[in-house]
């Protein structure tokens, strides 16, 4: 065996030693951080994320510790400088072992010597390792010592462990209504996990879910009363539990356990019904034929799932007083999901429609809430109309579905996508190939500004002219917004301005007028494609897909002429007089209601319980702010942030959140002008 | 803002909601006859999709086919009813088993609140002239509708005061006529109304 192999032997046996110790100083330095987080939560219990994040501060402390001292001790791993440790331990080598090292050569070296070093090494090795293994098995029999459970809810800190903490005043006559655990369970239909909540002040549950409130010790005399209902413990193992289904009532829920008390106040959370959106049809519609199917398609989602689905539909008809109904359902489904699509259609043919008759459309979802409801949620309602035969030329026919012959034209946004692509492909394009394309789109553009010109006339009550129906566009055509507008006017004697839309415009002119708008965009951009100039065509041709959509906004007015315009003569009607008949005194309004008074009181006197005692102002506030819940939410929930704020002892926010609540409750100073609320007499 | 009544025609989307078009001038002409409430001489439409629905502390809103409101017409309802406005629904069908009634309860309680039957010692009985309950009117039993007399009027009460007033009692064909013909009646039918307003203006 060389000389170099004792030394490295040597090194392997320091090494090992050095590690060790490394490893048990850091492990000391976890345990001393575990015991110290174990003492202070019996002597004030910490919170679960505290716990959480000591603990993790426990191992990064025994990591560190145990990286600093391999750290320190790295130079054992050097060949050089184990050789030099030997030589300190044995100074009659005089540095041949170093030599021998460095040079390779360890001729000089006697093999008898080399012999006793392994065991020099062993002893300072295992003197390295004896002091940190002494702390750690003092650390071992300190968290022996610990009350039992004091550990565990350091070591796997969860919510609802405060009944396995241990503290120092747990005697025979402490309240058992602290700690307190909260389980709070949604209804099954929900799919979602029960949650803990340790030493519940104020919960917030589903209306429908149950709640398990745990606590230790025998069950005899815990009581919780809810207002005049009276609920009482049972036993659970060495643990007392009541259990309380949430309605959708707020409760405040008042423990007691002989001269102990607490309350936990009990916020019901509704089940929101589901949210659905009718996508088509996209708006109501006017039909010349009540033949054809329409499609149908809606949205739903839910916060916990859709349980059914449906289209309603109800068909209105008659006319004045003679109105009868019908009404049905489409399309049934169990989508058992979040979110779902519905799609179905509908025969006009199958409803057997007579001219005037109406019908509804709507989409209806359920939720699965079989505790308080099921919530139902509605689309918005979508009306489709059989036109009679005598208002096919009234301002009552709205923009009718397309006919066949209509639905060849190629809408404005087709068109739009036309032009883009021709312009981007304009570089690899001949000359010809541009401009025949260019005025073929040129021509569709053409064909849909007659038809909204065809559109706006109608409504104005004008007759179609025989000219629009022709390809070529005369001198006489009216070219512009105004020609247009002055022509409708002069066909219906409305008014000497045909754009004064400021002043008495009417209900018709008003909603043409987007029409009007896309008519005159879609002129210019035909007079651009003509020239093959598709790039400077386009922004006419938005301006115009942006009016035609707003001119579809304006088709949801329920347009159906104006009721009679009856001015009363005020003063023939009073016969110049002063009041006639007996009347009443008249009442006027109270600044406050007196149910909001009484509560402003109460308010004031938690206020001023405040002051003196903390803890009977925290449970007043949770007391009021149950009883607040329904009718004053915000006040009430700026008492849940005051009752809070008081609890952590936040002075400040404490201020703010009851001036909120008071703010909610007696409302902001009003500066009154001269002129009343509703503009009334005083 | 001015500073008379203005009676407001309420205008929704899904329905015929202009179907008594000369009920407002006649009440109109009642509140002018018996009072000395500073009356606008037109009434307005109102559309509850238009925030300026909130500036009319009474909204009247009547017709034949389903109530469905919109996404905006339902917020600018509620907000209506939250700033103290009172809504007076009529059902023109007169009928509990009609559409009207079972969509706009419906729409009702979905929006404001569940209607309960109001008491016929109600306030509003005796805002002005004093009434033993809701006046009943010719419609009731002339054929049409559920062929029944209420006794109630059904409302959504807020803070100890109507917010919502419904009625089956088909005032809109009952008061919908032209007020120059108000001087054939024997007993004016429309004193009703004022108790309306005048409660709408003071409770």
């Amino acid at each position: 065996m060389s000389i170099l192999s004792y030394v490295r032997a040597v090194r392997a046996i320091l090494a090992v030693g050095l590690a060790v110790r490394a490893v048990a100083w850091g492990a000391s330095a976890a345990l001393t951080m575990v015991i110290g987080t174990a003492i202070a939560d019996v002597i004030t219990p910490l919170g679960v994320a505290v716990r959480a994040a000591l603990l993790v501060v426990a191992i990064a402390a025994g990591l560190t510790t145990a990286a600093a001292f391999a750290w320190r001790d790295r130079r054992v791993l050097s060949l050089q400088r184990v050789a030099l440790w030997i030589e300190e331990r044995f100074p009659s080598l005089e540095f041949i072992v170093v030599t021998a090292v460095e040079t390779g050569d360890d001729r000089l070296v006697p093999r008898a010597a080399a012999k006793t070093w392994r065991g020099t090494a062993v002893r300072r090795a295992t003197r390295v390792v004896r002091a940190p293994a002494i702390s750690i098995v003092a650390a071992a029999l300190i968290l022996l010592a610990l009350p039992a459970g004091a550990v565990a809810r350091v070591r796997a800190p969860h919510r609802g462990d405060s009944l396995e903490r241990s503290s120092r005043d747990a005697a025979s006559g402490a309240s058992r209504l602290t700690p307190l655990v909260a389980v709070v369970t949604p209804p099954a239909y929900t799919g979602e996990r029960p949650t803990t909540v340790d030493e519940p002040s104020d919960l917030r549950a589903l209306v429908g879910s149950t709640i398990t409130f745990r606590g230790r010790g025998s069950p005899g005399g815990v009581v919780v009363r809810r207002g005049a209902d009276s609920l009482v413990a049972a036993s659970d193992g060495d643990r007392w539990s009541i259990f309380f289904r949430v309605d959708a009532r707020p409760s405040a829920l008042r423990f007691s356990d002989r001269n102990f008390q607490r309350i936990v106040a009990v916020e019901p959370v509704a089940d929101a019904p589901p949210t659905v959106s009718l996508v088509t049809p996209a708006h109501d519609s006017v039909v010349r034929a009540p033949a054809g199917r329409i499609n149908l398609s809606a949205e739903a989602s839910d916060d916990f799932g859709i349980a059914t689905a449906a289209f309603e539909y109800i068909v209105s008809s008659g006319e004045g007083e003679t109105f009868t109904f019908r009404s049905g359902t489409l399309g049934a489904a169990r989508p058992n999901a979040r979110r779902a699509s519905m799609t179905t259609s509908l025969s006009l043919d199958a409803l057997a429609l007579k001219p005037g008759d109406v019908v509804h459309l709507r989409a209806v979802a359920r939720d699965g809430n079989d505790a308080s409801g099921p919530g139902v949620g509605v689309s918005e309602t979508r009306t489709i109309r059989v036109a009679r035969h005598d208002e096919y030329d009234s301002v009552a026919v709205e923009a009718a579905a397309p006919s066949d012959a209509d639905k060849s034209v190629i809408s404005e946004r087709m068109l739009i996508m036309l032009a883009e692509a021709l312009q981007r492909a304009r570089p690899s394009l001949g000359h010809d190939s541009l401009v025949s394309e260019s005025r073929n789109i040129a021509t569709d553009q053409k064909r849909l500004r007659r038809t909204v010109g065809e559109i706006v006339f109608t409504r104005l009550g004008g007759e179609s002219s025989g000219e629009e129906h022709t390809d070529d566009d005369s001198p006489a055509r009216a070219k512009t917004m105004q020609d247009l507008l002055a022509r409708a006017d002069s066909a219906t004697n409305r008014s000497t301005d045909p754009i004064d839309f400021s002043g008495g415009e009417s209900p018709v002119v008003a909603v043409n007028k987007p029409l009007l708008e896309a008519y005159n965009a879609m002129w210019d951009a035909s007079t651009e494609l003509e020239i093959a100039e598709p790039g400077r065509a386009l922004p006419h041709m938005r301006r115009a897909l942006a009016a035609i959509q707003r001119a579809r906004a304006a088709e949801r007015l329920y347009l159906r002429g104006r009721p009679p315009d009856v001015v009363v003569d005020v003063s023939k009607a009073r016969l110049q007089g002063k009041d006639k008949g007996v009347s009443s005194a008249r009442r006027s309004s109270g600044a406050l209601d007196s149910a909001a008074r009484r509560r402003l009181d109460r308010f004031e006197a938690v206020i001023e319980i405040a002051n003196g005692n903390a803890s009977a102002a925290i449970d007043s506030l949770l007391v009021l702010r149950i009883d607040a819940l329904s009718d004053e939410p915000a006040f009430a929930a700026a008492l849940g942030d005051a009752a809070n704020a008081m609890r952590g002892g936040k002075s400040a926010a404490v201020t703010d959140a009851l001036a909120r609540a008071r703010r909610a409750l007696a409302g902001v100073p009003v500066a009154h002008d001269s002129l009343t609320r509703w503009g009334i007499v005083p | 803002m001015t500073s008379e009544f203005v009676f407001a025609t309420a205008q929704y989307e899904s329905g015929d909601w202009d179907s008594a078009p000369l009920l407002p001038a006649n009440i109109i002409d009642t509140i002018a006859r018996y009072t000395e409430i500073t009356v606008a001489p037109t009434g307005v439409v109102a559309a509850l999709s238009d925030d300026r629905m909130l500036r009319y502390p009474l909204l009247y809103l009547t017709g034949h086919l389903p109530v469905r409101f919109t996404e905006a017409e339902r917020r600018n309802v509620k907000k209506f009813v939250e700033r103290g406005g009172m809504l007076f629904v009529d059902d023109h069908n007169h009928d509990i088993d009609g559409t009207f009634h079972k969509t706009a309860t419906e729409e009702i309680a979905r929006t404001v609140g569940p209607l309960a039957e109001l008491p016929n010692d109600h306030a509003l009985y005796s805002a002005f002239f004093k009434f033993d309950g809701p006046p009943t009117t010719s419609h009731e039993l002339n054929g049409w509708g559920d062929n029944l007399v209420h006794k109630h009027l059904l409302a959504v009460q807020r803070g100890g005061k109507i917010a919502v007033l419904f009625s089956n009692k088909d005032y809109s064909s009952e008061w919908n006529y032209h007020p120059e013909s108000k001087r054939f009646l024997t007993v004016d039918n429309t004193k009703f109304a004022v108790n309306l307003i005048v409660y709408a203006l003071t409770a």
